[in-house]
């Protein structure tokens, strides 16, 4: 069976941040499918995945994404003072995507709270308002820092029926996260990483 | 850069600035006090012969610019949802251009306010009101393009609320000089003083604008 071709990579990427390497030197591949990255507070996780949205500059090395990432960091990214449906409304038009984000809403159960403030909901809501994201801005490359953090059972479920819902378009998806044990199965990849380096794959 | 993204952004950050008007009423308010306590300490008559209104409005609209900028970065900042803005296509030029656009928008409803109380309290007879609308409108569009450019590249900084006025004040010395010679020359009826000072606003704008778009996509995390 032919290797799959990568949607994005880190290549030999090395981040620094405040004078101190917290990358060293990484290549990570995320093809098709679900990638997991594993490892303990401080390892780098996060580190990587801000790496490979581009939002931290490598010091040396190369990142390449083919199509449109959608990066969900551990926190919900979601602007205060404005609804639910206001900010994925405003995720979807910068896309230029149609449609209106209803059904992302209902989908993550949140129609009752959808033109509420953000800043007004509780913190399990405003996990899942970001997650809803991953139906309101279907994307090539997805990655998700700890998406089950905050979430109930009924959320993890939702998370792992939207990832295999994208992974079944063909989205490649890479996932920081601590002991999953069920997303670890459904992963075509699992690459551990200590201390900015990565043990194996 | 997209307009149309550009203006995604700015209309983003106007709807929040209606649900959460802190930055623009800290802003209007600081603006409103300033003319209120110039009239009181200074006087009407002292305020409109040397030229010191014009002078006290563009400092104070300076102010209100850079209190409504740290107040809009502060509310990215939130939730990280900066980062979300980043990470979009084209993300880093919208955030900057749209930001810009929302800025310009404030600062004019609130210049708006400031001129019409300077006029109610100072008494000022103005000379040449299309003059003086232009160059208005001209120190307004030449104020955002920095300010936003100096808080975006502060934001990570710890102390930026001390810093940015720091950093900003000299590069923005050009701008509240050609400001205030545009306003006083069309308060005073020169026209020509007026027109040129408003060229060089205009000119001022322009640097700024190019400037930021270069900046800031690259420099900002």
């Amino acid at each position: 069976m032919p290797a799959m071709q990568p949607s994005a990579r880190l290549e030999r990427a090395t981040v620094a941040l405040e004078d101190r390497v917290i990358l060293r030197a990484i290549d990570l591949e995320v093809a098709p499918g679900i990638t997991v990255l594993r490892g303990p507070n401080g390892a780098g996780k996060t580190t990587a995945l801000r790496a490979l949205a581009g939002l931290l500059p490598l010091l040396r090395g190369a990142r390449e994404v083919a199509g449109e990432l959608l990066y969900l960091g551990h926190r919900p990214q979601l602007l205060h003072g404005l609804s639910v449906r206001e900010n994925l409304a405003f995720f979807m038009a910068f896309r230029g995507r149609g449609g209106d984000a209803a059904a992302a809403i209902a989908r993550w159960g949140l129609a009752a709270d959808a033109d509420r403030p953000v800043e007004r909901l509780s913190v399990g809501q405003r996990r899942r308002a970001a997650l809803a994201r991953l139906d309101a801005e279907p994307c090539d490359v997805i990655v998700l820092d700890e998406p089950f953090a905050e979430l109930d059972q009924e959320g993890v479920g939702l998370v792992r029926e939207a990832l295999n819902a994208a992974v079944a378009r063909g989205a490649a998806v890479l996932i920081a996260s601590h002991a999953h044990p069920e997303i670890d199965r459904d992963a075509v990849r699992v690459y551990s990483i200590h201390d900015g380096a990565l043990a194996g794959a | 850069m997209s307009a149309r993204r550009a203006w995604l952004v700015a209309a983003r950050e106007l709807r929040a600035d209606l649900r959460q008007p802190d930055g623009v009423v800290a802003a209007a308010t600081f603006m409103a006090a300033l003319i209120l306590l110039q009239s009181i300490v200074v006087g009407p008559q002292v305020a409109r012969e040397s030229g010191v209104a014009p002078a006290l409005y563009w400092i104070a609209l300076l102010f209100a610019a850079l209190v409504t900028a740290l107040r809009s970065f502060d509310r990215e900042l939130e939730d990280d949802a900066l980062d979300a803005v980043l990470a979009l296509p084209g993300g880093r030029d919208a955030l900057y251009a749209g930001k810009v656009l929302a800025l310009a928008g404030t600062l004019a409803l609130v210049g708006l306010v400031g001129g019409l109380l300077a006029i109610a309290f100072l008494d000022l007879a103005i000379a040449l009101p299309g003059h003086l609308g232009l160059a208005t409108a001209l120190g307004i569009v030449a104020l955002p393009g920095i300010v936003v450019l100096d808080v975006a590249l502060t934001l990570r900084l710890r102390a930026r609320a001390a810093l940015v006025p720091v950093l900003a004040l000299p590069v923005l010395v050009p701008q509240l000089v050609a400001a205030t010679s545009a306003s006083a020359a069309a308060l005073a009826g020169d026209a020509s003083a007026s027109l040129a000072w408003s060229a060089l606003l205009l000119a001022i704008a322009l640097v700024y604008a190019v400037l930021g778009l270069t900046i800031v996509p690259t420099a900002i995390e």
